[in-house]
């Protein structure tokens, strides 16, 4: 149990920030960020499901250390001590992504001209949920104490998706100042479920003589699709489903990514790129369910029958308890519905100095006459349902050898102020490998970490000729 | 090359040893088994309102009583036979009729046996101001065994001879006016 929970809170996930891996441009992977990366290998292949495996999850307003401390404290005030200090701002979000395959390789269209086309397939996750702080109160309270408090129903915001992408990009180099790039995708959704437009709310109001008025006002939805295969009976039969799906058998979307890089000297670079510009249309194995009701309920009247004939309280009894069973009564739909995908935006400047230079001729190093080092600020920016999740990075990169690289980051979002990063990149001839971790100081202890970000990966790589 | 390959090593198995060695400290996830809620709920029960006239039949004769009934199964679902630890029945009556009267409830279970029964004396209001009074049927141990087990509530409003003597007529000012509501203290756990 231990260790579900701990895969579960390490493997939950917050931000898709890839501030690591982000620029790193011996790292094909990082094509997926920026289509319009620079590119300085002939090709390379992916080695299947290792080349990309991402975790990312993230808590905001408290950390597992917070609740499961072994501090001989009871339980359930700790539980009750951070529902109070969390906000319906708070949120818990999960993001994981494998690569299934992925290659990449440059066409000579002239002398001058090369493009550098790559593609791939991988399997992403993302569970994401705001903190029904009110539902929390009311639970644990309930409204005895809670007069006159309109508990806000709309609160509850939660979304979660299972998919695969297939995806196919052209990167160009225009000149020695401009790489742009684009990558098209087709995205195959296996499940999905999201409850993001709730709207409502319970209030209990004193009304005169010590009475009490209590208004349900509800409008909540959840759509779901492909989540019927779970009643499957067969567990086989669930596999072939998922294969299925995995493999376009799903809910169907489109998406483009796009990117550049500009470097006006070259010690200078800037890039930007937008990712997953995007829908799905769900209408396969669609089911939504929806309660939209209203009722206020002020008790049951009693109509005393030797005094007038007409209602009784067994009557007015019936009608408030069949209105109850209304209330709660959930319709559901099958009509199909489009979900735009949750677009991200990266963006970083970054200085690049220290050539190497050749102690012999005391001139620059003409085996490797690259920058050395290279220093930035990278911004990274997603829309969530209900705000706009953001992460700013500082960082630094370092070329050791030609075959090790190692860059550094220190970010700040909504997670925290402390999160210190490591990547590296090392080649052992053609096979390269990458690890790349966030939130290292917090690795002494993960349980009090709010985030976790883990990428790692095998490439097989093509260098370039000269190289 | 030789120093090469040694950082290299270095710094991946210092990576790989960081991201294996990681580890959660002085953290017991076995906790959550635990979890308790202690939600109180307030909701309103049954309300009446009757006029003087009310307790007076069609040949103008005073009604010794009337009495009311309804089955409820509120008291007696799964959910509160579960998670009910105590209760408390709140009866709020302004009586502005120049009569006393006495309130009686009984609680019945579904073999209409009487499980448990409470009653309220009420004032006269001698010149007609209304007069609160406030009564708190608390149900805990054997009575929230009682209640637990409430199937049917009767009401009865009993009018009472008072000093003065006055008899109720169809023009006699006044009313009497019950609200109840119930607190009902749970405990959820998982």
């Amino acid at each position: 149990m231990k260790w579900l929970f701990f895969l579960g809170v390490f493997v939950s996930l917050h931000s898709q920030n890839k501030q690591l891996l982000y620029g790193f441009k011996e790292v094909p992977q990082q094509l997926l960020l920026n289509p319009g990366g620079q590119v300085d290998y002939r090709g390379y292949i992916g080695v299947p499901i290792l080349s990309h495996i991402h975790f990312n999850a993230g808590i905001t307003g408290f950390s597992a250390f917070d609740i499961f401390a072994d501090d001989g404290r009871d339980f359930n005030q700790k539980l009750r001590e951070v529902a109070y200090s969390m906000d319906s701002k708070d949120f818990v979000g999960f993001n994981q992504q494998l690569d299934i395959f992925s290659a990449g390789f440059s066409v000579n269209t002239s002398l001058e001209d090369k493009l550098f086309i790559s593609f791939g397939m991988y399997q992403e996750s993302d569970i994401f949920t705001y903190f029904p702080k009110d539902y929390a109160i009311l639970a644990n309270e309930g409204n005895y104490n809670n007069l006159n408090r309109r508990f806000d129903f709309g609160q509850l915001s939660v979304s979660a998706e299972v998919l695969s992408v297939f995806h196919i990009g052209v990167n160009k180099k225009i000149n020695t100042k401009w790489t742009l790039g684009i990558r098209g995708k087709i995205y195959s959704s296996i499940a999905q479920l999201s409850s993001t437009k709730n709207q409502g709310s319970f209030i209990t109001v004193p009304t005169a003589n010590n009475n009490l008025n209590h208004i349900f006002d509800l409008d909540m939805k959840l759509q779901t699709s492909g989540i019927s295969f779970l009643r499957e009976p067969d567990v086989n039969d669930e596999l072939e489903v998922l294969k299925k799906r995995l493999l376009f058998g799903g809910n169907l979307g489109v998406g483009i990514d796009l990117g550049f890089t500009h470097q006006p000297a070259p010690e200078w670079t800037i890039d930007a790129s937008l990712q997953d510009i995007g829908f799905i249309n769900y209408s396969k194995d669609v089911k939504n369910f929806i309660l939209d009701k209203y009722l206020e309920y002020d008790g049951v009247q009693s109509v005393f029958p030797q005094v007038t004939s007409g209602q009784t309280a067994q009557d007015y009894w019936d009608e408030v308890s069949s209105d109850f069973e209304e209330l709660v009564e959930i319709d559901s739909t099958t009509t199909s519905y489009i979900k735009w995908r949750p677009i991200k935006l990266n963006s970083s400047v970054s200085y690049n100095f220290g050539r190497k230079i050749n102690k012999e001729c005391n001139c620059l190093d003409k085996l490797d006459p690259t920058f050395q080092n290279r220093v930035g600020a990278h911004l990274f920016a997603m829309k969530r349902p209900n705000h706009l999740q953001w992460a700013l990075s500082l960082f630094y990169f370092r070329k050791f050898y030609k075959n090790l690289q190692i860059k550094t980051t220190y970010t700040v979002d909504a997670f925290s102020f402390t999160n210190v990063g490591l990547g590296m990149s090392a080649a052992l001839g053609p096979v390269q490998f990458y690890i790349m971790a966030d939130n290292l100081l917090e690795y002494q202890n993960l349980a009090k970490s709010q985030s976790v970000s883990l990428q790692l990966g095998f490439n097989y790589i093509f260098k370039n000729n000269e190289n | 090359m030789k120093t090469q390959s040694f950082f290299i090593k270095y710094i991946s198995l210092l990576f790989v040893l960081g991201t294996c060695f990681s580890c959660i400290k002085d953290t017991d996830f076995e906790q959550y088994d635990t979890l308790i809620i202690y939600p109180i709920v307030e909701a309103n029960l049954v309300n009446a309102q009757e006029p003087a006239a009310s307790f007076v039949d069609s040949s103008g004769a005073e009604l010794p009583s009337i009495s009311d009934q309804v089955i409820f199964d509120v008291f007696n679902s799964d959910f509160s036979v579960d998670n009910l630890i105590k209760a408390e029945l709140v009866f709020g009556i302004t009586n502005s009729i120049n009569k006393a009267f006495q309130i009686k409830m009984d609680f019945y279970d579904s073999a209409d046996a009487l499980q448990h029964t409470f009653s309220i004396d009420i004032d006269n209001s001698p010149t007609n101001t209304p007069l609160f009074t406030e009564h708190i049927e608390v149900f805990e141990n054997m009575n929230l065994l009682a209640l637990k087990s409430t199937h049917k509530l009767e009401i009865t409003i009993t009018m009472i001879s008072n000093p003065t003597s006055v008899v109720l007529t169809p023009d006699s000012e006044g009313s009497i006016l019950l609200v109840s509501k119930g607190v009902f203290y749970l405990k959820i756990s998982s």
